[in-house]
């Protein structure tokens, strides 16, 4: 379960680059250039696009795909052909296929196993007058360092490419191998006349296969015999409209799409060795996995396990008013002891400043997967004897649960059944207990239910908590104080981040020093350069570091002011950035920070002895939705609820007054959230207190309307004007 | 875990430094002092020498050189990590690459060699040597050394004295012998104290010259630059001739002996014509003129020859052949040249292969070297004229020539001979852009009809890129670039003349709605009028070099509003007539019968603003800021 952390540097994979082209590979190239382009070739002759796609840039006449998985040998053998056919109308096609790059075969050694890559490309060009042109790929093309790249000749707009490439892997000998899963839309970037797939395999496959949102299901058209083994599986499409990703989208959830996934187990044994979702016998397709087949395979994978000796001493001196504050702690403490405690070593390893492993002992604890993670901390609630529960989830853009086929598209969560039930996710340096991935958020979910800490008993549906747009908040205070003469504008920003929109602002804003040492404290552990005991050694690392720190944080702010200066899309000067808050302590712990700069007098107009202030462009990041975007026909998904609470003060100017405060006020709300805006004078100053607010995370597309009501009136918002009027 | 590598960005190194490497306390205050004389880079090579020496190899009968960099780098930033790399190609050799500490022990680095890919070409033959050196601490400091060898010394044209980095103390030493005839031009040596010695060096029977200067700022990291020709001192080497044996040989003695050698180059071509006369008969059948047969065959090469370059050692220099070409259906500038020549020729032309160095070079053909060219066209001899057909350009007329090549002196062959020429300089006038908005005020909303025409550079531009668009989102787009993708304008019921006609002025009318640009605040009406502020950020504040335009912009704009009734303006912002040498930038507002009249005229005479005009450039623009920054007021009468 747990890997040395010096394996890690130690890895290694060894890759050999054949050139050579011998005359096995030529017969090779030949047969598979037959395969696909034979006297039986239904499409040999086709060039005619439907009527209503003669305006598209380029047109697939035939996509084509084909997956086969063989066994020559004692090796296993896949591969893919893909033969596109796609007719070039305009010259940005004809860019597009003008020059193909591609990376040919080699070999190499992965966990002692020989594995053979072969990649062949086959190009033709078929004039409109029906003349085809052969391309002697071997010829034409040029290779540099380990691409290879071919122009391809003879094209021009209006012109045929039919082409296929052909990627082969031989794996040698091996009981057990897991294919990656496959999971794509039948679209594509250009409409397609005819799509057409299938996959073959024979004995000792096992394939889990389904289609979804209106994809033709998939059809056995090949069924082994005694003397053939083979079996073919198929499905085709046609007239399949271009792909087109609007903002806010899952594709895999509305377009029409495939997933697979292969497993090759050689014997019995080795099937039940496979720790996969795979079907029953070798013959059937499986479409999805039952509730009972996860509790099959996760009954044993999920067994606790770990060496709990730092945990224990961490424990051993403290004392917790309730195990919910206990878990909470652990997690922590997990966090720092498994994690942060090492990013400064892996830091210093990267810039070549001393190899700093052997500082932290022999046997490091280091989790390389989510499973290692939930075996350890349940080998810790087992051991306080803290009942739990595990779920398995899957994420929002793979659809629901109940439609699950693939092992990878797996999530677990660990429930604590506590006072209050805490729930776990695999970590991160900002993870805190309670917070899961929005994108599991609200989704179904099966728990599996663990007896005596240690036996999961049963399993059954539960659906997962959802955070509300009240507690993925953000605040933003924005004061301006604008220069005596006009010239300029002073801007200080502070920001407070909560729930799911900190974590977000977090990743995007700390860097591993703004927190690592808050960690060290905490726990009292060594920080690095405290590891080291030569005085000489120290000294010289210690400059070193110092020296590679203040490059991270010059680094760090310019990357935060450009950050800032593309939301006003301005210049912005005299910067300085300053976090007051981690948060990385709960999901009410906020995040904080603020920053100070100055602008040009890009948002003062001088009128006659008067100013107009743009003040609406205080209000950055909002979206101005295209005509298109209006006529939104797809649902809309996006990552979790949120608000926005924004407040614009500006300090008025010394002999001027304020006219406009009637274009600030908006006030739109409905069932998919809302933006509203008042704004009032204090005293000297101008205050415009604003929300913004997604109540939800998805949106049927009935509901469109109403998010565009209140985006549009956000959106105008920018456009708003005061008048800073002499008096 | 993995996750941990992304904490740093830059590659990492292969060698832990060494214990007697620190830098000492006058290191670290030397690179404090040279920060605050180079606050925006994070190296300065306290001493650069190059060594160039020269040798003949009886085997090939090709003078050699042999050129040996040797560098102190100094870090002056916190901490740094660099590729140290030097190029080479297909003509030459990396023989020596090597860093070492300060206290010269080696340093050792991974050495990597790989294809160096630029996105110009989309193969050629050059490579790079390069090590990922760190610099953990200011002041730390290595010695880099590294050998080139170039095996004939007609690719060995030029030594510059800057680099990427600030260089201190910089030396470079030539040492001449006297069998090798070299001419040695200095070039662009005003403004910087550049010191020359020459000894005569008995033993090696040469001449030993040797230049220093101190104190060079880094290569301007600037777009739109004038090419380095123009802005850095360097040395251009002319071998002219060298003796062997008593018998003289002649290398690049002239201009005349430049073009004998690109001469056999075109000379060992095997054009085959009877691949083309299908075509070039196709292309003529309908043409009623000569002028009309020529731009046939002129546009269906800019329109069905793609751009795709090679630049593989000799084929940097020798066309391919017109069958290629024409059946590939893709080359570079002289296979589109020599394609162009061809098929002229099979219809019956006069036109030949033209060599020239576009305007980023700033020599011209009285220097016989190879850096003077870089580029071929093909010029037609028609009607007593010679008009030049530069095929890489995309929707350029027949006879109108693109700022790059304007100007600029070409070699047209001419047999044994050549002729020397200059492409003509167009006017301004040529390029004229407009842009009317006839404007009527409609509740916060200026609306009106806009009308738009493009000649000339600013045509060709437009229709390039449009016609580089995906054909469904061709409209789309062209809504959107009108719109000036600002959220506030409405445009519709746009028409437009043939956007794939590169012969006539490009027109485009629409309806336009600016929704937000007039608010009222108590009984005044505020006017935001100018939706697209021309130049209006163009401050040229932190610029060390000219600003080049990609061709002389003229843009004359228009917009008319026609006040409602019973307003009055209280005051006109008042207007700029500036006219300097290389622009002229005209602002007027007038008031008739109740139209405001607002024009404005740009004009980039020679398409660049020089670094010494910067300061009343600036100015201009200033004043133009705040014309802009102006909101037109309107009250009651």
């Amino acid at each position: 379960m747990f890997k040395n952390i010096l394996a890690l540097t130690f890895f290694a994979l060894f890759s050999i680059i054949i050139t050579a082209q011998s005359k096995k590979d030529l017969e090779k190239q030949e047969e598979i250039k037959n395969l696909v382009w034979n006297d039986e070739d239904p499409y040999k002759n086709v060039m005619d696009i439907p009527e209503n796609w003669k305006n598209e840039s380029a047109v697939f006449l035939v996509k084509n795909i084909k997956y086969i998985y063989n066994r020559p040998g004692n090796s296993i053998e896949y591969s893919k052909i893909e033969r596109d056919r796609i007719i070039l109308l305009d010259q940005a096609a004809l860019t597009e296929y003008s020059e193909l790059k591609y990376t040919e075969g080699n070999v190499f050694y992965r966990e002692m196993s020989r594995v053979t890559n072969t990649f062949y490309l086959g190009v033709k060009v078929i004039k409109p007058n029906g003349k085809e042109i052969e391309i002697d790929v071997n010829q034409e093309s040029v290779s540099n360092n380990d691409e290879k790249k071919i122009a391809i000749p003879s094209l021009e707009k209006g012109d045929i490419i039919d082409y296929y490439f052909y990627t082969n892997t031989i794996v040698g000998e091996n009981d057990l191998y897991q294919y990656k899963a496959v999971e794509n839309t039948i679209g594509d970037t250009y409409p397609i006349v005819k799509f057409e797939f299938s996959l073959e395999t024979e004995d000792d496959f096992f394939i889990n296969f389904n289609t979804y949102n209106g994809a033709p299901k998939l059809q056995q058209t090949v069924v082994p015999t005694k003397k053939d083994k083979k079996r073919v599986y198929s499905f085709n499409a046609e007239n399949v409209e271009r792909n087109d990703f609007p903002r806010w989208f899952f594709p895999l959830m509305e377009l029409p799409s495939y997933k697979f996934q292969v497993l090759y187990a050689r014997s019995g044994k080795y099937e039940k060795k496979a720790y996969a979702f795979i079907p029953e016998d070798v013959n059937t397709v499986k479409t999805n996995v039952s509730k009972e087949e996860i509790f099959n395979l996760y009954e044993d994978k999920f067994r606790p396990y770990g060496d709990l000796g730092d945990v224990e001493r961490f424990l051993k001196k403290k004392t917790f008013s309730t195990n919910e504050e206990k878990v909470k702690e652990v997690f922590y403490y997990i966090r720092h002891a498994y994690f942060t405690n090492y990013v400064e070593a892996f830091v210093m390893d990267e810039s070549n400043i001393m190899y700093p492993f052997e500082l932290y002992g022999k046997n490091p604890i280091i989790f390389n997967n989510e499973v290692d993670f939930v075996r350890f901390f349940t080998a810790f609630l087992k051991d306080n004897k803290i009942d739990y529960e595990i779920i398995i989830g899957t994420k929002r853009y793979n659809g629901a649960i109940k439609d699950l086929l693939m092992e990878g598209n797996i999530s677990f969560i660990l429930k604590v059944n506590t006072e209050k039930p805490v729930y776990i996710e695999y970590f991160d340096p900002y993870a805190t207990p309670n917070q899961i991935s929005p994108l599991l958020e609200n989704t179904d979910a099966y728990t599996l239910k663990v007896v005596d800490r240690k036996h999961i008993e049963d399993i059954e549906t539960i659906k997962l908590p959802s955070s509300t747009y009240k507690e993925n908040s953000s605040t933003e205070k924005t004061e301006l104080t604008i220069a005596p003469d006009f010239s300029g504008i002073s801007i200080n920003r502070s920001f407070s981040y909560k729930g799911q929109t900190k974590i977000d602002e977090q990743k995007n804003i700390l860097m591993y020093y703004d927190y690592v040492y808050e960690d060290h404290a905490k726990y009292e552990t060594e920080p690095i350069l405290d590891r080291v005991r030569n005085k000489k050694d120290q000294e010289k690392y210690k400059k070193e570091y110092a020296a590679l720190l203040k490059k991270l944080k010059d680094k760090q702010q310019q990357t935060i002011k450009e950050r800032t200066a593309g939301e006003y899309n301005l210049k912005i000067e005299d910067y300085s950035f300053k976090i007051l808050k981690n948060g990385r302590f709960g999901k009410e712990d906020s995040f904080e920070y603020e920053e100070e700069f100055t602008i040009g007098n890009d948002l003062i107009k001088t009128a006659g002895k008067n100013y107009i202030l743009d003040i609406g462009k205080i209000l950055v990041s909002q979206i101005d939705l295209s005509t298109k975007e209006k006529g939104r026909t797809n649902n809309i998904y996006m990552s979790y609820p949120r608000s926005f609470n924004y407040q614009i003060i500006v300090n008025i100017p010394d002999g001027y007054s304020v006219s406009g405060l009637e274009n600030l006020t908006s006030n739109v709300e409905n069932e998919t959230g809302g933006f509203t805006s008042k704004a009032s004078i204090e005293g000297n100053k101008l205050v415009v207190d604003i929300q913004k607010f997604y109540k939800h995370n998805y949106e049927p597309n009935s509901n469109w309307q109403k998010m565009v009501a209140f985006l549009e009136a956000a959106s105008q918002f920018t456009q708003s004007k005061i008048l800073l009027k002499k008096e | 875990m993995n996750k941990l590598f992304f904490f740093l960005l830059f590659v990492p190194a292969f060698c832990v430094a060494q214990k007697n490497s620190d830098p000492t306390p006058e290191e670290i205050s030397e690179a404090k002092i040279l920060k605050i004389q180079y606050p925006n880079d994070d190296l300065v090579l306290l001493e650069s020498k190059d060594y160039v020496t020269f040798d003949l190899n009886n085997d090939t009968h090709q003078v050699s050189v042999k050129h040996q960099i040797n560098e102190e780098l100094l870090n002056i930033s916190s901490r740094t990590d660099i590729q140290k790399h030097i190029f080479y190609d297909g003509q030459s050799e990396i023989t020596n690459f090597g860093l070492k500490y300060r206290n010269n022990k080696t340093a050792y680095f991974k050495v990597n060699d790989e294809a160096y890919t630029v996105e110009e070409y989309f193969f050629n033959d050059a490579r790079v040597k390069y090590a990922s050196v760190d610099f953990p601490v200011q002041g730390y400091k290595y010695y880099f050394e590294a050998t080139k060898n170039i095996f004939d010394i007609k690719y060995f044209t030029s030594l510059y004295f800057t680099d990427s980095y600030p260089i201190n103390k910089k030396q470079i030493t030539l040492v001449v012998p006297k069998w090798l005839n070299l001419e040695i031009k200095e070039m662009n040596f005003e403004g910087f104290q550049i010191s020359k010695t020459s000894t005569f060096d008995e033993k090696q029977n040469a001449d030993i010259i040797t230049y220093s200067v101190s104190g060079l700022d880094a290569v301007y990291k600037e777009e739109q630059s004038p090419g380095p020709s123009y802005i850095y001192p360097h040395l251009l080497i002319l071998a002219k001739s060298y003796t062997d044996g008593g018998e003289r040989f002649t290398l690049f003695n002239e201009t005349k002996d430049l073009y004998n050698w690109y001469k056999s180059l075109v000379d060992s071509m095997a054009d085959d014509p009877s691949a083309i006369k299908e075509k070039v008969a196709e292309l003529t059948a309908n043409a009623k003129t000569d002028e009309e047969k020529i731009k046939n065959i002129y546009y269906w090469i800019q329109d069905n020859i793609r751009y795709i370059a090679f630049e593989d050692g000799l084929a940097g220099f020798k066309p391919d052949e017109c069958q290629n070409v024409f059946k590939k259906r893709y080359g570079d500038c002289k296979g589109m040249a020599n394609l162009t020549k061809q098929m002229l020729i099979e219809a019956g032309f006069d036109a030949r292969l033209t060599w020239l160095g576009t305007k980023h070079i700033a020599y011209d053909y009285s220097t016989p070297s190879l850096s003077v060219d870089n580029h071929m066209i093909c010029t037609v001899f028609y009607d007593g004229k010679k008009i030049f057909l530069d095929g890489t350009e995309k929707f350029n007329p027949f006879g109108e020539y693109a700022e790059r090549i304007q100007g600029k002196q070409v070699m047209i062959e001419n047999g044994e001979s050549y002729i020397l020429e200059t492409v003509p300089v167009v006017a301004p006038e040529k390029n004229k852009e407009t842009h009317v908005f006839n404007a009527k005020i409609n509740n916060n909303a200026l609306e009106g009809n806009v009308s738009l025409t493009y000649s000339g550079e600013s045509r060709a531009s437009f229709l390039y890129v449009f016609n580089n668009l995906r054909t469904e989102m061709k409209n789309e787009a062209l809504e959107y670039y009108l719109k000036r993708a600002d959220r506030n304008m409405m445009v519709d019921n746009i028409e437009t003349s043939d956007l794939e006609n590169r012969d006539d002025q490009l027109s485009i009318d629409f309806n336009l709605k600016q929704d937000n640009a007039v608010s009222s605040f108590d009984d005044e009406i505020y006017i935001n009028l100018d939706y697209n502020q021309e130049y209006g950020k163009w401050l040229f504040n932190e610029r060390n070099t000219d600003y080049e335009f990609a061709h002389k912009e003229y843009l004359s704009s228009e917009i008319n509003l026609e006040l409602p009734e019973g307003y009055k303006i209280t005051e006109l912002p008042k207007g700029i007539d500036v006219n300097t040498k290389n622009y002229k930038i005209f602002v007027d507002f007038e008031l008739t019968d109740n139209v405001l009249h607002y024009k404005k005229v740009f004009v980039m005479k020679d398409a660049v603003v020089k670094k010494s005009n910067f300061k009343e450039w600036n100015e201009t623009i200033k004043n133009l800021q705040s014309i802009y920054n102006q909101q037109i007021i309107l009250v009651k009468d």
